[in-house]
């Protein structure tokens, strides 16, 4: 289900505009794409087993609110998707941001707002300050849905704002005075009521969905009657 | 006040118009059932109307806890308005479902949906965001589908053809992006050929299945209604919300790596397992927990091969003579997709199989039952039962005057048969209150029995069962009950707000059951459904948090953590006995409603078989054990096979009425009693129709 994507077209071309209008701005940025080839891995990753969701999609709702403070699913930097008429375990699937050892939204951000953040654990991270909501990250990201995922934004008079998963390290509304990251506590990890979501520090697998996608299912699992296979 | 959209959707079916009211107008009402309630007052000026009527109004209401975190709590609909299934009278009802609808409906950015008149040929409403269109059916062909490939068909028009797969953006470029599927509540062909046991159905299993609801969109030409929502939800201390959900997971839910139940039952620490009846048990297959939006233990499952998908409780009941377990999924199925009734369809052909082994199916006033029972137990006889009660033919296309008649219901199906009385009397016809069939054994849990009859329906209310099935399993399999029944009363008593610490409201001796502590038991439920439950949408599978095995004193999170949500979400400091209080508000202002509509003290009786016989089927479970005192000692006592006593009950009805401050005489609402609670303007309508109480 984590295809690589063939891309909303419209979005696509809207932000090429944008794009093309910015790169001016890169050479002043401080970023420099060259740069990208160095990019130091992340100290965090989100793993999910998509086979004991149960599809309450509270972790949606925990991110939009530790991040935004309002709860919404669109908002939301992982996402459940399912359709109740489907057998198991294509019913349903967790898609969330893999932190790429070679992250192509990186890459791509042509005002370096988007990087690995070294106070966080080379988190790749979004600085909403010098994000200009053009559609770089989420055209560039090869996951559907894409990880990186615009939005308007009150805090910049409902202009379009990357967001993506940052383990919950820039979320103003964590509920830990330690906060989250890498060495912090995650949103959905913390909420997960059947703990279908896990941190690591591991790096896992990148090619396919088997590092990311895991069983977490063990005896107590089975116990209740679900398949530990 | 945070937590709310702002706005309710207003829709005029037979001006084709869209309109809004302000939630303000409305929001000291809280949400859900006291919105509706309020709306449809407002709204209805004859309440005497039949639920068919296009002047009846059906309200779809969420509170400020939908779309939120707050545990089975997020993802529940109220849906009101006169009902078309009780009998004599369709009265002024409610029903509700869980999924995602009122969670989508919110981030839509509408609080509830209020829907008025008949359109001129059917349609369904495509609701994105703030974008609502009434659409015509044709064009996608939805009149006639079953609900699920109504639901099938509206996901790819609303997604243009695409899978949720990818973002998209249904309410266009300008708006927000999404990856859900719409959420779309559906009627089948029993809701448009007008059965009155027809329901409403969302994704698999996710049903409004009391009062006829989906007979009642049938009538107003309305096959179905789809919302996708890309919007948020304002919330007051986000912290708090986050800091309370943990709380409550931490101290009061199941803990995976130290079980200690491994089946689901009506509790909130109940683990993630199906609450399934099927009678060969739940299927060894590879399946999952599902759950509604937000929750934090899903009550269903999907499973490998799809087949009772999300089916749950009464669903999984029906058809419990089918000769295997994957014939009885598919029955759970085949309601959902043709959009029946189950509690109705289970003692509907309970009935008619009893007719036809007793030898009376075949008498002259019964016209020829098309079935054929040499097939019972099989996938064909349920399949064509079903269809001869959604479609009020034979099941096979053909007309059927004994299709017709059972497509009304049952009672009334008797009643055409001129067996109505008959058979409420000997038991077979189990339908003990309002035309409505039974649940849990009126003789023993009394409140169930006396909170059904003194309102609108089967009250489908969970909140004490706990301790029948508790006492009743321990008993059965010889070991002690986890809690004493005097330690069990002591920590559910405490929690019962305003009548808290009286601990005979649960004795359920034969010498208490008609008292004043009787009657503060069922007020209490009355009240504290209509708001907690059915106005701030805690799910009754989840709450109340009374009695807690995972805890070490056993004592629940109820009166606590419903508050911290409240003040969480919505800014508001609320109290415990500040939504008691709300609670009875909103309780008088719907028996004021039924008052209107001809309830009068002398209707309110149980079926003389309650009173005169001991139970022909067992409801529920066998042999049930209930907390009671007998010569002033509590335990555990079995009480289902005793009778009703018609006189005390009575007697009963006057403590209640009195309690509530109505005429005891008629059981009219007073002036006095309405205007302290602020319902002036419904005493006043009261008056004008000649049916105020005398104080």
């Amino acid at each position: 289900m984590n295809s690589q994507k063939g891309k909303n077209t419209k979005i696509t071309r809207r932000h090429f505009i944008k794009v093309t209008g910015t790169i001016v701005l890169v050479a002043g940025t401080g970023w420099n794409l060259s740069a990208a080839d160095e990019i130091p891995p992340s100290d965090g990753y989100l793993l999910v087993d998509i086979k004991k969701c149960q599809g309450c999609a509270s972790c949606m709702l925990a991110c939009s609110l530790v991040h935004e403070g309002v709860e919404s699913l669109s908002l939301a930097r992982i996402q459940i998707m399912q359709n109740s008429l489907e057998s198991f375990p294509v019913d349903l699937t967790i898609e969330q941001c893999r932190q790429c050892v070679e992250p192509a939204c990186v890459k791509v951000c042509p005002t370096g707002a988007l990087k690995p953040n070294a106070k966080y654990g080379n988190v790749r991270m979004v600085d909403k300050e010098n994000c200009i909501g053009c559609g770089a990250c989420y055209d560039a990201c090869p996951y559907a849905p894409s990880r990186a995922a615009l939005a308007a934004d009150k805090d910049y008079d409902g202009e379009d704002r990357s967001r993506k998963c940052d383990l919950c390290a820039n979320a103003p509304f964590h509920w830990d005075e330690a906060g989250g990251g890498p060495d912090g506590k995650q949103a959905c990890v913390a909420v997960c009521p059947v703990g279908a979501i896990k941190f690591t520090k591991k790096i896992p697998k990148q090619e396919g969905d088997d590092g990311y996608k895991v069983d977490l299912r063990d005896r107590n699992w089975g116990k209740l009657g679900y398949p530990t296979r | 006040m945070k937590g709310y959209a702002g706005k309710i959707l207003r829709l005029n079916l037979t001006e084709h118009k869209v309109g809004t009211i302000p939630t303000s107008k409305y929001q000291h009402w809280m949400g859900g059932h006291g919105m509706g309630s309020a709306i449809f007052f407002d709204l209805v000026k004859d309440k005497t109307i039949d639920g068919f009527h296009p002047a009846n109004v059906v309200t779809m209401m969420t509170s400020p806890l939908s779309a939120t975190l707050v545990p089975a709590a997020s993802g529940r609909t109220e849906v009101q308005g006169i009902g078309v299934q009780s009998y004599p009278i369709g009265w002024f009802t409610r029903s509700n479902l869980g999924g995602r609808f009122s969670g989508m409906l919110k981030f839509a950015g509408w609080d509830g949906i209020v829907i008025q008149g008949k359109a001129d040929k059917p349609v369904w409403i495509d609701i994105r965001d703030g974008d609502v269109r009434i659409r015509d059916c044709a064009p996608l062909s939805l009149w006639g589908k079953e609900t699920w490939d109504c639901q099938e068909t509206i996901w790819d028009y609303v997604l243009s053809g695409g899978k949720s797969d990818d973002w998209s953006s249904p309410a266009g470029k300008e708006s927000g992006m999404t990856t859900q599927r719409p959420a779309v509540v559906a009627i089948g062909p029993a809701g448009e050929n007008r059965s009155r046991i027809a329901c409403l159905i969302h994704d698999a299993s996710n049903a409004a299945g009391q009062g006829g609801f989906g007979a009642v969109f049938g009538s107003k030409n309305l096959k179905a209604i789809s919302v996708i929502g890309t919007g948020q939800v304002e919330i007051h201390d986000p912290k708090m919300l986050m800091a309370t959900r943990l709380w409550q997971k931490e101290n009061y839910a199941f803990d995976l790596n130290h079980l200690k139940e491994t089946w689901g039952s009506f509790q909130f620490k109940s683990p993630p397992v199906p609450i399934l009846f099927w009678a060969k048990g739940r299927p060894r297959i590879d399946q999952r927990p599902q759950a509604c939006m937000g929750c934090h233990s899903g009550c269903r499952a999907r499973y490998k091969d799809a087949a009772g998908n999300e089916a749950s409780c009464f669903a999984s009941v029906f058809y419990w003579d089918a000769r295997n377990l994957d014939i009885q999924r598919l029955a759970s199925d085949l309601i959902n997709r043709y959009g029946l009734n189950a509690v109705e369809m289970i003692y509907g052909l309970l009935y008619i199989h009893t007719l036809r082994q007793s030898g009376q199916l075949k008498t002259a006033k019964i016209p020829d039952c098309p079935l054929d029972f040499s097939r019972y137990g099989s996938k064909e006889f349920i399949e064509q039962f079903v269809k001869m009660v959604a479609y009020g033919n034979d099941g096979k296309g053909n007309e059927s005057q004994f299709g017709r008649d059972i497509s009304d219901g049952f009672v009334r199906a008797a009643e055409k048969w001129g067996r109505r009385k008959q058979d409420l009397d000997s038991g077979i016809l189990a339908f003990p209150y309002w035309g409505i069939p039974i649940h849990k054994e009126p003789r023993a849990q009394v409140y169930w029995g006396y909170g059904t009859l003194l309102g609108d329906r089967d009250i489908n209310e969970h909140e004490f069962d706990w301790i029948k099935w508790e006492a009743t399993s321990a008993k059965s399999s010889g070991r002690e009950p986890s809690l004493t029944a005097k330690e069990v009363v002591r920590i559910v008593t405490d929690k019962m707000i305003p009548f808290q610490g009286d601990l005979d409201m649960l004795d359920f001796s034969e010498s208490n059951i008609y008292s004043e502590h009787m009657a503060k038991m069922v007020s209490w439920q009355r009240y504290y459904t209509r708001f907690w439950k059915q106005s701030m949408l805690f799910c009754d599978a989840r709450w109340p948090d009374f009695v807690n095995i995972q805890r070490p004193d056993y004592v629940g999170a109820t009166g606590i953590a419903e508050l911290r949500y409240v003040k969480a979400v919505t800014g508001e400091i609320f109290s415990f006995e500040d939504g008691m209080n709300l609670g009875r508000k909103i309780w008088n202002l719907d028996h004021a409603i039924w008052t209107l509509q001809g309830r009068h003290r002398d209707m309110v009786h149980f079926v003389d078989n309650v009173y005169e016989k001991r139970p022909l089927f067992q409801a529920d479970v066998p042999n049930a054990y209930m907390p009671g005192k007998e010569n002033g000692k509590w335990d555990y006592y079995a009480y289902s096979q005793r009778t009703l006593d018609r006189d005390k009950f009575d007697e009963f009805k006057t403590r209640f009425y009195r309690l509530q401050g109505w005429d005891t005489a008629t059981g009219y609402p007073t002036r006095e009693t309405l205007e302290a609670l602020g319902l002036e303007y419904v005493a006043d309508e009261l008056e004008k129709a000649g049916k105020l109480g005398k104080g």
